[in-house]
């Protein structure tokens, strides 16, 4: 018992040393803390509109509460199904992606060609620029059936012009392809990063001791740079479930619905257009519950694996 | 260590977060609430002897990018005659659900909404919530114009009129004669190219589906480029057809609903009979001969005016030819009446209630002077209203010859570069938005022009008599039009159009209708039965 007490006490004391020491520390970290906390944790308070029927003029307090009425609907419309299915094939098809960025920094970091090798990166990297109304708009101009330029060269080659904007099985092709060509160049960035970091000894003794390329790359480049690799790819689970929707959204239309329609899509549709606020709210929070247990699971695993994780 | 700190800011943060946020809740509830009757005057102008200023959340048309409301002739010359001054807050269409649904979900209420294109699902939600005033009363008391019109043509009490008895809003409204503009796009056909393949105008579904075949293979664009039939959204075409196979046979307004050919007191949901089925395998057979543009699924605007300048279209259903692809394309175009299908139905039913829209003006209940904004919108329901509101002011804007009011000169044939739209956006509102109400004597565009009025009056004979507006129904009526009716209507809309590009093999009809019986068909018709039934006894 006073032993535990004193320590208490001996612990209270150096935190108050602490602070007063790395007060200046503290106070760099304040308006980030503020920040999240203000547009972060504050607003959380709204999620219970999730759980009401919400009113405006009631007001988020005032609106009367109704369980999990919202929750049934969803679960019980018709779309339910589609939606979920939708929302994970893309995601995982677009995680099965994951490692294109990698293989890619992995090329770069091989090239010695100064100049060639700042070019290639500066081609690669400038789709990214581009916004995603002018991607969708480029899409429909190359993809269109008439007048699109790959369905010319289908047709000067004899072939059948294919559909591409309107078939739901080349909706998520389409989709997850352009996006790559977006964002390849630009995700390398940060292993090209991690890559510079890797010990030049290394190499040179693994040079000496007659090690190929391939082996140098598979043997040191890809452990060295494999705890960014481990983290990335959490902070991507963290981002599962929510794709771009706004590139969905322009890309959609009656007849790739079948594919496009994502959740988030649907909320924006019976949310911000048809004003149900409330049913979009339960519908918004039950993807992020799905987002939260995928997160915690795969850092979990992460931590077992590999002993890299976010915490 | 670090978490005991994080603890300690986090809680002194919320506390004081809450602490701001409920004495803001406090504030500003009972303002405002001084009796607003003394400073209107019941007739005449101006409507306010002192000068009442009002913040007006409205839709700005596209046409219309660039003026600015708060500074032109129409406005500032309402705002000298009535000394009601009116801050114009305009959100661009594009934007205009999201910002109309944020305004009204963050509670900060402008005194009213203008051509908002407000549901009737939400007039009815914060109307009944006290959000948007009931204007029984002050329609009675100080809307002496609309009251006349309402008179005249009960469809639009039954149309403003909620199953509470509420008219929460002012509609914007076609006068019932002017059929050219309810028509909105229609269908034209290019006549020099039936000339040159020695065809009349197609009568019937099989004459139009030989015209559209010989056009593709005469191929007058040259390359194959030519497309026998094109248009912006395939809806057009289905709903032109449907006077052709029976369907939809009381307007457009109600989504996939109609009236019971066999018996008139019931409604129908059309989109699973046998006529509509007719209908979709027509056009399915169009469009996998390719008869139809194959990208009218995705086609924009702009693609679509730079293709028919192009002169690809053999036909289509769209706006007046001439004013919008000139003098030598559309020229060429014809129109065309209702076509007869093979059951021998044949009637137009593509055509727009008088109420063109309920919600023109929405009062919300933070408006200092309901009676004179009410009073303000009744002006735009008379002759001398809807004269300011198209034309403008005489003198300036128009003059009168022989009797008729022309648009001035320098609107009609306006310097250097500039559009005939382009010269009336300048001093005039209206483009690409009907208010109060707007009367062929009143009004010169594209609808009025020759061409259009021609084809109005072809298809006057074949229209089809009551036009359905919109109907109204209760708070637990929209719970399940929310939930069953968007679903089920999402997937008739989505099956539609895969019946007609062949995604979907018209074998699978029988499972198509299951499915929708399944979706609670049943309960949807129930809700739309109630309401017709309201309709017919109010």
């Amino acid at each position: 018992m006073a032993k535990d007490q004193s320590i208490q006490k001996g612990r209270g004391a150096t935190i108050k040393k602490n602070f007063l020491r790395n007060w200046q520390l503290y106070l760099f970290m304040m308006p980030v803390f503020l920040y999240f906390f203000i547009f972060h944790y504050i607003p959380m308070y709204g999620v219970q509109i999730a759980f009401k029927d919400y009113y405006a003029t009631l007001g988020i307090w005032g609106s009367q509460w109704v369980g999990f009425e919202h929750f049934e609907r969803f679960f019980s419309s018709y779309y339910f199904w589609r939606l979920l299915k939708n929302t994970i094939i893309l995601n995982l098809y677009m995680l099965v992606l994951f490692p294109l960025p990698i293989i890619l920094a992995l090329a770069f970091n091989e090239l010695r060609n100064g100049a060639f090798k700042k070019w290639t990166q500066t081609l690669t990297y400038a789709p990214h620029f581009i916004s995603v109304v002018v991607v969708v708009g480029m899409l429909v101009a190359f993809l269109d059936p008439n007048t699109g330029l790959i369905n010319h060269l289908l047709r000067l080659l004899g072939m059948d012009t294919i559909p591409f904007l309107t078939s739901p099985d080349w909706f998520r092709h389409i989709f997850v392809w352009s996006g790559q060509w977006q964002t390849l160049g630009w995700s390398t960035i940060i292993y090209l990063a991690a890559l510079a970091g890797v010990n030049p000894e290394l190499h040179e003794a693994a040079k000496v001791d007659g090690a190929t390329r391939v082996q140098r790359i598979l043997r040191i480049n890809i452990p060295s740079i494999m705890p960014t690799i481990v983290i990335l790819f959490i902070l991507n689970i963290g981002n599962f479930m929510q794709i771009g929707f706004e590139k969905v959204l322009l890309m959609q239309n009656t007849l790739n619905s079948e594919t496009s329609d994502v959740i988030q899509t649907f909320v924006y549709q019976t949310g911000i257009l048809e004003g149900q606020y409330s049913f979009a709210a339960a519908v918004g929070l039950f993807e992020s519950a799905i987002n939260i247990v995928l997160l915690i699971t795969v850092n979990q695993i992460a931590r077992k694996v590999s002993e890299n994780s976010l915490w | 260590m670090l978490k005991k700190l994080f603890f300690l800011i986090a809680t002194i943060t919320f506390v004081s977060a809450l602490y701001a946020c409920s004495n803001g809740d406090d504030g500003g509830s009972n303002e405002g609430e001084a009796a607003s009757g003394d400073n209107v005057n019941a007739t005449g102008f101006p409507i306010v002897e002192e000068e009442l200023e009002l913040t007006f959340f409205a839709n700005k048309p596209a046409q219309n990018e660039n003026n600015d409301w708060n500074d032109i002739l129409i406005w500032n010359e309402y705002r000298d005659l009535t000394n009601v001054n009116v801050n114009w807050n305009l959100v661009s269409p594009d934007a205009l659900e999201e910002n109309r649904n944020l305004a009204l979900g963050s509670g900060d209420l402008p005194d009213a909404f203008f051509l908002a294109q407000l549901t009737n699902t939400d007039l009815l939600r914060y109307g009944s919530q006290g959000s948007f005033l009931a204007l029984n009363d002050l329609i009675d008391e100080y809307a002496p114009n609309l009251k006349e019109l309402m008179e005249n043509d009960p469809t639009i009490e039954k149309a403003i009129t909620f199953p509470d008895g509420n008219m929460y809003s002012m509609p914007a409204l076609i006068e019932e004669d002017f059929l050219s503009l309810r028509l909105s796009a229609r269908p034209w056909i290019n006549e020099d190219w039936l000339e040159e393949l020695d065809m009349d105008i197609p009568e019937t579904t099989g004459e139009f589906y030989e015209y559209l075949k010989a056009v593709k293979e005469l191929d007058p664009a040259g390359n194959g480029n030519t497309i026998p039939y094109g248009g912006t959204a395939i809806v057009e075409l289905v709903q032109w057809l449907s006077g052709s196979f029976g369907v939809m046979n009381h307007g457009p307004s109600n989504t996939n609903l109609d009236l019971d050919p066999n018996d008139d007191s019931k409604v129908r949901y059309y989109a699973t009979t046998d006529e509509y089925r007719d209908m979709l395998e027509y056009i399915n057979m169009l469009y996998e001969e390719g008869l139809i543009d194959q990208s009218i699924f995705t086609i924009e605007w702009g693609q679509f005016l730079a293709n028919a300048s192009d002169n690809l279209y053999g036909s289509m259903i769209f706006y007046d030819p001439i004013e919008l692809f000139g003098e030598e394309v559309g020229s060429q175009y014809n129109s065309l009446a209702a076509l007869e299908g093979p059951n021998g139905y044949q009637s137009y039913n593509k055509l727009s209630s008088s109420v063109w829209d309920p919600s023109n003006l929405v009062i919300s209940s933070d408006n200092p002077n309901p009676e004179a904004t009410v009073r303000w919108m009744d002006h735009f329901y008379g002759d001398e209203g809807a004269e300011l509101y198209y034309m403008g002011v005489e003198g300036e804007t128009f003059e009168v010859e022989d009797g008729e009011a022309v648009y001035s000169d320098h609107i009609l044939n306006p310097e250097g570069d500039m559009t005939f739209e382009q010269a009336i956006a300048q001093d005039l509102t209206w483009l690409g938005s009907i208010s109060g109400i707007i009367k062929e004597d009143y009004f010169q565009g594209g609808e009025t022009a020759p061409q259009s009025l021609a084809a109005a009056e072809k298809i006057a004979p074949q229209v089809i008599d009551e036009v359905w507006p919109r109907f109204t129904f209760t708070e637990e009526e929209n719970r399940i039009l929310q939930s069953t009716g968007e679903d089920i209507n999402k997937y008739v809309e989505e099956m539609r159009d895969k019946f007609i590009t062949g995604d979907e093999d018209l074998d699978g009809w029988d499972n198509y209708v299951q499915t929708i019986e399944q979706m609670g068909m049943e309960e949807l018709l129930e809700v739309y039965q109630a309401a017709y039934d309201r309709y017919q006894s109010n």
